[in-house]
């Protein structure tokens, strides 16, 4: 793919081929009633734990007359790239898609997405975990239902700890956090890495989360970008200036390269904040490792406070140009507020609904994918530590209604900071002018503080 | 440096002369008929040309001359997205990093091309099917795959370059910022020297013997034949060469996109060339419009430099 142009002319070529045989007709069914609901319905999506096929098996087994073709669509960005070229060309979306949560937004804003408050989907506000119902929301009416969440947790590795003296399960504040990584950092390993690339833009929206910040609100067509100012926003920054001047964190290594798999595994990268969704990555990342992980509650800002904020997690939504949406609708209740849900989880995915959460099976550890998770950690029980988490408080959070853009551009103007070239701060502030700059080319109203 | 782009730009770059032809012939055969005959024989090329190719182009130009914003939808702009692209900082700093890359990095490789070429035609090397076979190798590897290899090369904490540090007891980073282009030229001189090789090997191979024959009767010694006879037949390939690697260099993207994740900082940004920044473009910042007039902007650039080497070649041929 060395010529973009080529890339780009095979693609405009496809959409203008679209293009031709469309018939340009929108879904004119806003029957909300599901009982009835029948067809075929085409569902575009990823399937992490393998586990799709069965679940659609089921699903049809349970509905009749309704067929899933289920299309393995990649990644979460390919996902959504496919999905925007079909909503440009006014034909070839799917029924279902699934999302990032954060994206939601992006295809709410446009229309993209049918409003789910109108299959009552608005009534099960308070069957989800918190933090993932948060994100599906757009104008306070939910544009998708969660499939599973990433609560943020605090994953170390014990030994690291025990070796620099430090009692891991002692850490309540993030003060703590740093006293604990200046002692890790006097026998030589980190106590994490962040290189301020694109990667780490994730626990980064995570942690001025958690931190109460507010960097971006958005009202219609106006975005107030404010990434200096804000009182959470300035809490994260002095913080990680300070890990920087430091040299408390390893700033040379991206989160899911290579090194960064293998630092974890030899114990250079002692602990890691990052998403309940990363045992699995560290079980296959870091091997020689097993038993000296553990997982605890992620430290806070200030001590007593038992404040979460999310990292991930991803949904499924009814696409506007759906012709079919009681059937869609029936299929994304299936298997995000139904029986498909405990499938999904007892194949490894993080539920977001509370009822899973808080049941025994996720916390017992007897059951096969418990067992070989907790080994792991050194027999601790995992999903309980999680599944507290999910279940804590968070704040609302705001993303930008382009997040994906807002994700790649992160790179391009903080990992300045973190090479020491600029402040953490004068790099926030590019960063908010480059995001203020696009919101204006995207047609927002756009005030920057 | 894919082939079909490199036949399609040379095309492009050759089409003054072969627009000019036909219109000379036309006076000899305007005494036939229009004879359609040849149309049967034209029209699956012909149809497929114009899928494949020019409907894309003129599409690609149509929508270059809109704007889509998520607030607003579609509206036509004129040229609106041309002037955002001229006094855009960050398009021109990745037309200034590729135009540093092709200035040093063609030079070299062809150098190294050549003198390969050279020592394999010279016939007093041994074992030059191994030889040949093994320096054209990379060029079939993909270069995704060869610049994983290299990435894990270059790691200064667990690649080869890290042992090296270890042994000799040196911090080298070949990543850092300030030598990543050079390091990037470098995988691209490893996958193209041998392609490029061959051009010349094979432009040396079609000179008679009996020139060498003459030569060596004349009492020339191995550098004269050389300097009188070699190097002057291979002027034709090095057009050829220089318009491809210019072209290939220009449009710089799945080194520097694989490289990315394993460069520490960040350092290759996402308009880190213009290949690079259309795509971001496009696909993370919801901007197709403007990455379609990037496109073009940076095709005509291309062609112009491309045709620039071609004039200057054809002129010191007629020399």
């Amino acid at each position: 793919m060395r010529n973009s142009k080529k890339t780009l002319a095979a693609i405009v070529a496809a959409a203008s081929l679209v293009g031709f045989a469309a018939c340009g007709s929108s879904a004119d069914s806003t029957d909300a009633s599901t009982e009835n609901a029948t067809g075929q319905i085409v569902f575009w999506g990823w399937d992490s734990g393998n586990s799709m096929k069965d679940i659609i098996k089921q699903f049809e087994k349970a509905n009749p007359g309704i067929t899933v073709k289920f299309n393995n669509t990649g990644t979460a960005n390919d996902t959504s790239t496919a999905l925007s070229n079909a909503i440009a060309a006014g034909n070839g979306a799917p029924d279902v898609v699934m999302l990032e949560d954060p994206t939601v937004t992006q295809f709410a804003v446009t229309g993209g997405l049918v409003d789910l408050s109108k299959f009552g989907a608005d009534s099960y506000k308070s069957d989800f975990a918190q933090g993932p119902w948060n994100k599906v929301q757009y104008d306070s009416k939910p544009y998708a239902l969660p499939i599973d969440s990433g609560p943020e947790m605090f994953f170390y590795n014990k030994a690291v700890f025990d070796k620099a003296g430090v009692d891991a399960a002692q850490i309540k504040t993030w003060d703590d956090y740093y006293a604990a990584a200046k002692k890790i950092r006097a026998t030589g390993s980190y106590i994490t890495n962040v290189s301020g690339g694109a990667n780490d833009y994730q626990p980064f929206t995570a942690q001025a989360w958690q931190a109460g910040a507010q960097p971006w609100k958005v009202n219609g067509d106006n975005i107030t970008i404010n990434m200096t100012k804000d009182a959470g926003m300035q809490k994260y920054i002095a913080f990680q200036q300070k890990l920087i001047d430091e040299d408390l964190i390893d700033t040379k290594t991206t989160n899911w390269s290579d090194d960064w798999n293998r630092e974890l595994n030899d114990g250079t990268l002692a602990s890691l904040t990052i998403g309940a969704w990363m045992p699995v990555n560290l079980i296959s990342g870091a091997p020689d490792q097993a038993g000296n992980w553990r997982v605890a509650q992620l430290p806070q800002w200030k001590s007593g406070e038992e404040v979460s904020a999310e990292d991930g997690g991803s949904a499924l939504s009814i696409v506007s140009q759906s012709k079919n949406q009681a059937a869609a609708y029936k299929f994304i209740d299936y298997l995000t507020h139904g029986d498909g849900a405990q499938i999904m989880a007892d194949t490894g995915t993080f539920p977001s609904l509370k009822s899973i959460l808080s049941s025994k099976e996720f916390v017992d550890p007897t059951t096969a994918s418990n067992k070989k998770t907790n080994d792991y950690f050194g027999g601790q029980n995992v999903n309980k530590v999680l599944s507290e988490a999910a279940q804590r408080p968070v704040t609302a959070f705001q993303y930008l209604p382009y997040n994906p853009y807002a994700q790649n551009a992160y790179g391009d103007e903080i990992a300045k900071a973190y090479t020491k070239e600029i402040s953490l701060e004068q790099a926030m502030q590019n960063y908010a002018k480059n995001l203020a700059e696009h919101g204006k080319q995207q047609g927002y109203t756009v005030t920057l503080k | 440096m894919s082939e079909q782009m490199v036949d399609r730009s040379a095309v492009a770059a050759q089409q003054p002369s072969t627009t000019a032809s036909p219109r000379k012939e036309a006076g000899y055969v305007h005494r036939h008929r229009a004879d359609w005959r040849g149309w049967k024989f034209m029209w699956p090329f012909a149809l497929v040309f114009v899928f494949v190719f020019v409907v894309p182009i003129v599409y690609a130009v149509w929508i270059s001359f809109f704007q889509n914003r998520m607030i607003g939808g579609t509206s036509f702009v004129g040229l609106q997205n041309y002037s955002r692209l001229f006094v855009d900082a960050q398009f021109w700093s990745s037309v200034g990093r590729v135009a540093l890359f092709t200035v040093v990095q063609v030079p070299i490789m062809l150098f190294l091309a050549g003198v390969m070429a050279l020592a394999l035609d010279s016939l007093k090397l041994h074992g030059t099917k191994f030889f040949r076979i093994s320096t054209f190798l990379p060029y079939a590897v993909p270069a995704v795959v060869s610049t994983m290899i290299w990435g894990f090369v270059y790691g200064s904490k667990y690649g080869l370059v890290g042992s090296l540090n270890d042994v000799f007891g040196t911090n080298i980073d070949v990543l850092k910022p300030s030598v990543l282009l050079a390091a990037i030229g470098n995988i691209n001189t490893w996958e193209f020297t041998g392609y490029n090789m061959l051009i010349f090997y094979s432009s040396l191979s079609t000179i008679p013997h009996a020139l060498y024959e003459a030569a060596s009767i004349d009492g020339a010694s191995e550098w004269q034949t050389i300097r009188r006879i070699k190097i002057p037949e291979l002027r034709g390939s090095l057009a050829i060469t220089v318009i491809f690697s210019i072209i290939g260099s220009f449009q710089l993207f799945n080194e520097p996109s694989v490289l990315q994740n394993m460069v520490p900082g960040n350092a290759i940004t996402t308009y880190y060339t213009p290949n690079m920044y259309a795509y971001n473009l496009s696909f993370a910042g919801g901007q197709s419009n403007y990455a379609a007039a990037l496109a073009i902007v940076m095709a005509v650039m291309t062609m112009a430099i491309a045709y620039m080497v071609q004039l200057k070649s054809m002129k010191e041929q007629m020399k």
